[in-house]
């Protein structure tokens, strides 16, 4: 196992990685002085070198940045979400100002992203004012506003696979798939009995999403048949801030939590936590695996620090998903 | 703060001290601004503590007492006196804990009639549990700020009639050891916990000097109020002298003076009138309030109420008390015992003090640094007020950030604690810091 990279970024605490989809030793983090909590907010792009990692831009902005995306069309562009509500559009090769700001939510954003199918080139927002917005790649205005969730939005994702598709999680415990063209709410998955904090579509299946909870728990779920997930992983014990799956691997997830570990899971097997990794003192927030480069993890902490490594599981998972 | 809240609902409580975990890492940079709901204190003061009986306070009603520390209080921070939602003034030895004496402290102080009070008797922890009492009352949103006092005169009230009790007490083995005097409930924590003679006397002998050095040092001119009262003498002779300065210091204490006293409570005893708490008359007044309406109103911030306990000991061992209660309220405040930069314990007896502080195994010096009720004095409903002024003008003093216990054992078997932060000096203006470094 390669060692693990570090940095450090003193006085900013990482809510949110993504690894770039054209540069692949490129990530961004959004990160947010005092937790969080108040003050002001950076973002990060940072190139992995052999043994650590150096910073190529960043910003500052006015209040806390709890939400990254790179473009699908663009290498140097990227979309964060911010504690003001708004959505701002960087240019990594330009140190200024953002290219562009849009305020339209009325309360903290808490995730973006970018739609990965060809052709679209939309951005999606979901917000503490409940709601979940869709825009067009310039950020000019929302083309549609999604309403429905009856708590916070922490997490919206686009499907990998189906044009106009989002999963979205919330503090009202439900996991909600939406038909953007339709403006319309086509499942409403009452998955958790506690706030579900993420949720992400399985890169292989176009019909699973896990979510991951304040319950502590990873379930996953097939949308044919909601009645009982597929999976419920447990193990965590803290709520858990992000789960994603591999781009690698149809049934291996990553989850990161507030108990400070990091945990890699195969549902596909009788056992199905692969393996924990502790090497962070503060709420694990951000995770990301690299598409680039196989069974490579980048992760951001309120401690401080972004992580670059990968777990041996990752590759023996592979190694006996082939076998 | 929508985010700290948003945040902290997050963590499912596994024990009461979860949900402070995510404030206690927010707070681990001393520039982070607190949360508005925090139980902030916003200042404290006192009257010199007197000698029962035949110091400067042996004629003065426990009204004028605390008339003065709360008036001192407020007129301090300029803070009318209508913006209170309560006052709680512990008491004793008053009849019905003083409730009566209470108001009418309040009205030679000059409150208007809206302002509520009562009064709350835990024996000697009377003074700390007003504070937890106002500070419930802010944290459950009823008031926004409140004044905790403590006041006692014990030369004009002993401690005497029991009450009506029940005859089955006699059948009762925990009922009876309630009427156990304290001074035998001494006895028997030195001589379970096998605290000599010797080291009582040490400790009390410690206690004098270091109450002597902070008032000499002029540590005490701060906190204290000075009060104008009438003495009279044997020949009937009235006079009137201000009060300033603590009468129970014993400058010239010796180890050997100490050693030579007799047994106070048992013949073959080590607790003596030189290594227990003295007889004494007091009041102290604090202001607390929820940090929100605190700096809305542009007051100060002294210290934040980070957590507190109130336990059940036997009550023929009582002076055990804070060491069960200090644990259990650090355990509250998730905080230990090495986060704690000073210990006000209150000596009642040298005995139970000492059994304390080597039981929680804390260094010496960082209890009780300007002395304490074996020196001072400890009227009964004033201490835990008093202890609290003196924590935190200490905590101030040092000027940096740092936390603070208050604790005392309780007559009939309890022990109370109370955990304090002094937040830096840089914390301590009205306002919040808008944390842009």
């Amino acid at each position: 196992m390669m060692a693990t990279k570090t940095f450090r970024c003193p006085a900013r605490h990482g809510y949110a990685v993504e690894v770039s989809p054209f540069v692949p030793q490129r990530l961004a983090c959004a990160a947010s002085q005092y937790y969080g909590i108040t003050g002001s907010g950076s973002l990060f792009v940072l190139d992995q070198t052999e043994t650590g990692m150096v910073l190529v831009r960043s910003w500052e902005w006015g209040d806390g940045l709890f939400d990254v995306a790179w473009s699908e069309a663009n290498e140097h562009v990227l979309v964060a979400g911010g504690g003001d509500g708004s959505l701002q559009l960087w240019d990594s090769a330009n140190q200024h100002a953002p290219l562009r700001v849009a305020k339209e939510h009325r309360q903290e954003v808490y995730s973006v992203d970018w739609s990965q199918t060809r052709g679209e080139n939309l951005i999606v927002s979901g917000s503490w004012d409940r709601s979940v917005k869709v825009w067009d790649q310039d950020l000019s205005r929302s083309l549609t506003t999604l309403q429905g969730h009856e708590g916070v939005v922490y997490s919206t994702v686009w499907s990998p696979h189906i044009p106009g598709c989002i999963a979205s999680a919330s503090g009202d415990g439900t996991l909600r798939v939406w038909d953007v063209k339709a403006a319309a709410c086509r499942l409403a998955v009452p998955a958790h009995k506690a706030e579900i904090l993420s949720c992400d579509w399985c890169k292989y299946d176009q019909n699973l999403v896990a979510t991951g909870s304040v319950d502590c728990s990873v379930c996953v779920w097939d949308l044919r048949n909601v009645r009982q997930p597929v999976s419920q992983l447990l193990g965590h014990t803290y709520a858990i801030r992000r789960v994603k799956f591999s781009p690698f691997s149809q049934t291996v997830l990553a989850s990161c939590s507030y108990d400070f570990t990091v945990r890699f899971w195969d549902f596909g097997g009788s056992r199905p936590l692969l393996d924990t990794v502790e090497h962070h003192s503060e709420f694990v927030c951000g995770l990301d695996f690299n598409l680039h480069i196989p069974h490579q993890v980048v992760d951001c902490s309120w401690d401080e620090t972004v992580k670059i490594y990968s777990p041996a599981c990752l590759t023996a998972a592979a190694r006996s998903a082939a076998s | 703060m929508e985010r700290l809240k948003v945040i902290s609902g997050h963590l499912l409580p596994r024990g009461p001290s979860e949900p402070l975990r995510v404030l206690r890492s927010c707070g681990s940079g001393s520039s982070v601004p607190g949360t508005g709901e925090e139980v902030v204190v916003v200042h404290g003061r006192r009257t010199a503590i007197g000698k029962a009986k035949r110091g400067s306070f042996k004629d003065t009603t426990p009204d004028e007492l605390l008339s003065a520390v709360m008036s001192a209080v407020l007129a301090d921070v300029g803070l009318p006196a209508a913006r209170l939602g309560d006052v709680c003034v512990g008491n004793v030895l008053q009849p019905g804990a003083g409730a009566l004496m209470a108001r009418v402290a309040h009205f030679l102080s000059g409150f208007p009639e809206t302002v509520p009070v009562y009064t709350v008797n835990r024996q000697c922890s009377s003074g700390l549990q007003a504070l937890l009492n106002i500070a419930g009352a802010i944290r459950s949103g009823s008031i926004e700020l409140g004044l905790a006092c403590g006041v006692e005169s014990m030369s004009l009230r002993s401690i005497g009639n029991p009450g009506d009790l029940s005859s089955r007490l006699v059948e009762n083995d925990k009922a009876r050891d309630c009427l156990v005097p304290m001074g035998i409930t001494s006895e028997n924590v030195a001589e379970r916990f096998g605290v000599s003679r010797e080291k009582q006397d040490a400790f009390a002998l410690s206690s004098q000097l270091k109450a002597a050095q902070a008032q000499n040092s002029g540590r005490f001119d701060q906190e204290i109020v000075p009060v104008t009262v009438s003495v009279t003498d044997e020949s009937g002779r009235e006079s009137r002298l201000q009060v300033r300065k603590d009468e129970g210091i014993r400058t010239g204490t010796t180890l050997d003076g100490l050693s030579r006293l007799r047994p106070a409570f048992k013949p073959d005893g080590s607790t003596t009138a030189g290594n227990s708490s003295q007889v004494s008359d007091g009041a102290a007044a604090v202001l607390l309030g929820r940090r929100s309406a605190v700096e809305v109103l542009g007051l100060p911030v002294l210290a934040v109420l980070r957590g507190s306990a109130v336990v059940g000991v036997p009550p023929d061992l009582m002076g055990i008390g804070p060491a069960v209660a200090i644990p259990a309220a650090l355990r509250q405040a998730g905080l230990s015992l090495d986060d704690i930069d000073v210990f006000e314990i209150n000596e009642a007896f040298a005995s139970q003090a000492l059994y304390c502080v080597e039981k929680l195994g804390l260094p010496l010096e960082k209890v009780n640094p300007n002395g304490g009720a074996i020196a001072l004095g400890h009227p009964l409903g004033c201490t835990g007020a008093r202890q609290v002024v003196t924590l935190l003008n200490e905590l101030r003093r040092r000027g940096r950030r740092a936390y603070g216990v208050v604790s005392m054992c309780i007559g009939t078997g309890m022990g109370a604690a109370a955990v304090f932060e002094f937040p830096g000096p840089q914390r301590e203006e009205g306002g919040r810091v808008a944390g842009r470094t």
